[in-house]
């Protein structure tokens, strides 16, 4: 339980110190006081002056910051400058499409990467094998996402597809190097020697022992897949918060950005407090 | 084990010739990278166009190779930049302990806390967009320099720690050797090695990311050209019918893939 608050006050922290820290920059961007009524001619000097006034009013840190999260507590999360709409129903007609994408890209991801990973620890001693899915998995990792995202575009295949290739060859890396590991203990060849079967050693010994370091990468893989969707969905104009995000860049709309700045370290933080929170052994609770 | 080494000598081979022929771009093409050929616009691929020329008349092998100039010479750069900001904070925090390690360690757990790709969009989107090329290529790899040193800080934090605890220092210390000769001639050297890992692992994934950047145009401005910059000619281009426009993707899969050979590491960025 004292863990569980220990995680929940560090989510806090991080997503309120990303929030403040994302105010910090956007107060300090250049062009931030900068207001383009103040170049109309038919403005009165009295005007310019209170115009000017509420905007230092608006771009004062912890004020401005203290005004959000008052704000934010009534679902209230402001204004996109960009598009003219509130931030909130911004937010909550995109996230659909990426946790969905998400979803799919991680599961996919999951299925190919662990699967492809326990293929070439389980017969490792076939070269021809792991040179070819090291080799594919090598080709995939050169590439930069948002390129698989236009050749995949370019063949038609679905979004989803794009985040399951971008994600594949991180998971098989990670996975396979603990695999291997798990099947090189001595407690392994014991098992072996005692004539229990080869499934039983992967599901009974193998991925259990790498079972907590595994579930390390679940919530690693949540922070790449994140990333990856922003030029994926960029690329692909796709509808959701990637590219939102990436639209709210294109056109300075710094308070949605700080929004997704705050939504997302929440995600992947949350991601690794529960990671973190995982048994460090099989059966031992930490 | 047997085969890496043939395959690690062809991937230094390649990236050799690849770094001469962006040193040297007049080897294999006499134009600019800006200059227009107003005659021979959208030119397929020829003797004296071998990647053929873009829609303002521009050589593209040209291009290619100054950009490639521009992105091997800027990813080490930012590399640099990125483990001596590292060197600087996870030394600092492994030998003051205490509350400075802690708020190291918070900040690189704030940093870590955003996916990178994200990180580096947000705040290259509260700098100037409309900028000069060579202001944007200083903000572009400036920016993949500073935000990317909290991995390698507490790679750092963790090698200084051990170091700090270790016999060999204690003796130093016991001999009344000063602080700064301790840093500069026992902690500096035994750190190098972790240092210039990260710098290795650290090119190919600044490389990546400026591609990324780039393709999603928050990389470096036209007309100065990087693999980023080339790399958004895709989107507006027709690949079925001009596959050579493919080339920046094919060399950059190479480039990123021998470096990959030379350093393996599980995690390329996104």
């Amino acid at each position: 339980m004292k863990t569980l608050v220990t995680q929940l006050g560090r989510i806090l922290a991080l997503v309120l110190l990303a929030g403040l820290a994302s105010a910090v920059l956007m107060r300090w961007s250049p062009g931030t006081l900068v207001d383009e009524r103040e170049l109309d001619p038919r403005m009165s000097q009295e005007t310019l002056t209170a115009l000017r006034a509420n905007r230092a009013a608006e771009n004062s840190i912890g004020a401005g910051f203290v005004h959000y999260l008052k704000g934010a507590m009534r679902g209230d999360l402001g204004e996109s400058t960009s598009r003219n709409a509130p931030i909130a129903d911004l937010l909550t007609q995109n996230a659909p499409a990426t946790l969905r994408r998400l979803g799919i890209g991680l599961a996919g991801a999951w299925l190919g990467g662990l699967g492809m990973a326990i293929l070439v620890a389980r017969f490792r001693q076939s070269w021809l094998l792991e040179s070819a899915v090291s080799m594919t998995a090598g080709t995939l990792l050169s590439l930069p996402a948002a390129v698989l995202a236009y050749f995949c575009l370019t063949a038609g295949i679905a979004v989803e597809t794009v985040l399951i290739l971008v994600l594949v060859p991180r998971v098989f890396r990670f996975s396979r190097n603990l695999l291997v590991q798990a099947y090189g203990s001595s407690h392994i060849d014991m098992a072996r020697a005692r004539g229990i079967s080869e499934t039983r050693i992967l599901f009974g010994h193998v991925l259990r022992s790498a079972a907590p370091q595994m579930a390390a990468l679940v919530a690693a893989s949540l922070s790449m897949a994140v990333g990856a969707i922003i030029p994926i969905e960029a690329i692909c104009d796709a509808a959701g918060l990637g590219r939102l995000a990436w639209q709210a860049a294109m056109s300075r709309d710094l308070p949605l950005l700080v929004n997704l700045t705050m939504l997302i370290a929440m995600v992947a933080t949350a991601a690794m407090a529960i990671a973190e929170l995982a048994p460090l052994r099989p059966g031992e609770s930490s | 084990m047997k085969s890496a080494r043939p395959a690690q000598l062809f991937a230094i081979v390649f990236l050799t010739f690849v770094g001469i022929s962006a040193l040297v771009p007049r080897l294999w093409t006499p134009d600019s990278y800006e200059t227009q050929l107003r005659e021979a616009l959208d030119a397929p691929p020829s003797a004296r166009f071998p990647l053929g020329t873009d829609a303002l008349g521009r050589d593209r092998m040209a291009r290619l190779l100054y950009g490639t100039r521009v992105s091997l010479a800027l990813a080490p750069a930012a590399a640099l930049l990125s483990c001596l900001v590292a060197a600087l904070v996870g030394g600092l925090a492994g030998l003051a302990g205490g509350w400075t390690e802690r708020t190291v360690l918070a900040s690189v757990d704030l940093f870590m806390s955003l996916p990178w790709l994200f990180l580096l969009l947000t705040v290259r989107a509260m700098l100037p967009l409309n900028v000069s090329p060579l202001v944007s290529l200083g903000i572009t790899f400036g920016l993949l320099g500073l935000l990317s040193w909290p991995a390698s800080a507490r790679v750092v934090r963790a090698a200084i720690h051990a170091l700090r605890d270790s016999d060999f220092i204690l003796q130093a210390r016991a001999s009344g050797v000063t602080p700064w000769r301790l840093i500069s001639r026992q902690l500096i050297p035994n750190v190098m090695p972790v240092l210039l890992a990260q710098f290795w692992i650290a090119v190919p994934v600044f490389i990546l990311a400026e591609a990324t950047l780039g393709m999603l145009g928050l990389g470096v401005s036209e007309p100065l050209p990087s693999w980023g910059s080339m790399l958004r000619e895709l989107e507006g281009g027709n690949l079925r019918a001009q596959p050579w426009i493919a080339a920046p993707a094919v060399l950059l899969a190479a480039v990123v893939g021998c470096f990959q050979l030379i350093f393996p590491r599980e995690d390329y960025s996104i």
